[in-house]
């Protein structure tokens, strides 16, 4: 034991100016590490190894106080891998399991120190990615143990990112871990006959993970914005991948598309912004090359959703100003799409574009036909996007019913402002 | 001039408390600015170091004990060498360090006589 804390200690190469930290590395190495680690003694060892990876970023804290090493992440993943195999040492299954393949400790420590090699890396968190995208979770533990072990969140920033209570986090994650521990899954890259399901699912959870993000920033807590980010970090990994489809990449465009958006969405006093009212030269014209570029590497034959959502993205993201989108495009992409999969949240959003397309009566009666069929009950922006219609269609006396009924609901504080100051100016016409 | 060591004291909910690793980030950050502005003001001697919380006493008798696990109290986490004009200016420094905003304190000591 005492031979290899010396090798750390020797590895504590400080600088005299203290080094900076790139952004996010506490969370971005925690994920590298489980990945890493999970890999090599398996997913049945995940809680211990993310405790083992805890105890070593917060040394790695106490330590870097006073300057930070040449190579932190060469640090910290030895001081972690150390934790570990410290901690294995005491675990009988683990030495038996090491006799049976005539292995001792030092050739799992050389085996550990290969993993953390940085072409492994991308590959271990690849395979991770898979397990916690299992098809075994459902699609909630799925985006829970993702933000936690391939993004490095804590439960309270999972929490108050996904405007859920951390005990219902707390529990899904744990649940998530269990079951993965209980079937075994093995970190193996999935095999050809299920390749197709497996990419499948993780294009779910990418897009679950991204439009919560999305739906909920811009509010108080800065995660939301994060958890958009990682969404497109996790979904650009997978575009490298040999696993790569042309949806990932059209699901990728997708990501990039609506983050170059980000920018124009709130106003200097945190409220929402309507696309029509969005300064558009707040828009980041790089990552809309970006995602410009990736939809174009997705072309195929047999397109996706993700495709058609991309391209009504880059539709709104090119148009010179509001009045200048092409809506017929718009209202041909929500056709195919509902073709191709029909929910209503679509319905809603082709029926806005037909307004703006110049038939907002014909956009109303879809509205209500909706309403009436009872799809959109727990869609909490219905109000609101009535609203808007019938001021279109003229009808401002059923508009202003329309909003009051939503500012009757609980709904986030920026919408809120939003929707009075619209109520407001009806008052001044 | 003289020189004063800082004494990086943890209080026992510091050390209880488990940082998400934004957190950790976050902590780092403010360390690193602090001990640059140190080094461009010329306060800082040296940055020092951590000292971590295993530890054995000898006493007068030579009998050695664990000192570590003797109570949860506050702990001593590391050192720094700063140099000022006067007591008031080293603790005007010590006021500026992360280590009392995050729940823990900072013991200034003048170094010889």
């Amino acid at each position: 034991m005492s031979d290899r804390k010396s090798e750390t200690d020797s590895d504590l190469e400080f600088d005299s100016q203290p080094a900076e930290l790139v952004e996010n590395f506490f969370r971005h190495e925690s994920a590298r590490m489980v990945a890493t680690l999970t890999r090599t003694f398996g997913v049945h060892r995940m809680q211990l190894i993310e405790d083992c990876i805890q105890t070593a970023l917060v040394e790695a804290m106490r330590s870097w106080r006073h300057g930070v090493p040449k190579n932190p992440a060469g640090w910290v993943h030895r001081v972690a891998k150390n934790r570990v195999l410290d901690a294995l040492r005491r675990d009988a299954t683990h030495q038996k399991a090491l006799a049976f393949a005539h292995l001792d400790q030092q050739s799992t420590d050389r085996m550990v120190d290969e993993s953390f090699e940085e072409s492994q890396i991308e590959d271990s968190l690849l395979r991770m990615i898979f397990v916690c995208c299992h098809p075994l979770l459902d699609p909630g533990s799925q985006v829970a143990i993702t933000l936690k072990t391939l993004c490095g969140f804590s439960i309270d920033e999972i929490a108050s990112g996904l405007l859920l209570p951390s005990e219902t986090v707390k529990k899904r994650v744990q649940r998530a871990r269990k079951k993965l521990a209980e079937a075994d899954i093995s970190t193996d890259l999935p095999r050809d006959d299920e390749l197709h399901s497996r990419v499948s699912a993780v294009h779910n959870v990418l897009y679950l993970m991204f439009n919560e993000g999305y739906s909920a920033s811009g509010g108080e807590s800065v995660v939301r914005d994060d958890i958009c980010e990682e969404a497109t970090r996790l979904c650009y990994l997978l575009c490298h991948s040999p696993f790569a489809r042309p949806d990932s990449k059209a699901l990728l465009a997708l990501h990039v598309f609506h983050a170059a958006r980000l920018g124009g969405r709130m106003d200097d006093s945190g409220s929402s912004v309507l696309l029509e009212d969005q300064d558009r030269s707040l828009w980041d014209q790089r990552l809309i090359a970006i995602a410009k570029h990736w939809l174009q590497l997705s072309r195929t034959n047999t397109p996706s959703r993700f495709h058609f959502e991309a391209a009504i993205a880059q539709e709104h993201c090119v148009a010179e100003s509001f009045d200048a989108t092409d809506w017929t495009v718009i209202v041909r992409c929500y056709d195919r799409l509902i073709d191709l999969y029909d929910s209503p949240v679509y319905r809603l959003n082709r029926a806005i574009a037909i307004a703006h397309n110049g038939q907002p009566q014909q956009a109303l009666e879809q509205l209500l036909s909706l309403k009436s069929g009872g799809q959109l009950e727990s869609y909490q922006l219905l109000d609101c996007v009535l609203g808007r219609i019938n001021e279109m269609c003229g009808n401002i006396d059923v508009a202003i019913q329309h909003y009051e009924s939503f500012l009757a609901s609980s709904i986030a504080p920026h919408q809120r402002r939003l929707v009075e100051a619209r109520l407001a100016s009806f008052d001044r016409r | 001039m003289a020189r004063y060591m800082f004494l990086y004291r943890e209080s026992p909910e510091q050390l209880q408390h488990q940082p998400s690793p934004e957190e950790m980030q976050q902590v780092m950050q403010l360390w690193t600015n602090w001990m640059q502005q140190g080094a461009q003001a010329g306060w800082l001697i040296d940055g020092g170091d951590a000292l971590k919380p295993e530890s054995r006493s000898v006493d007068a008798s030579l009998e050695v004990s664990d000192t570590a696990t003797i109570e949860a109290k506050e702990v001593v986490g590391g050192y720094s060498l700063i140099e000022a004009a006067s007591l008031e200016e080293a603790i005007e420094i010590a006021k500026g360090s992360p280590m009392p905003h995050s729940g823990g304190s900072v013991e200034v000591r003048l170094v010889g006589h």
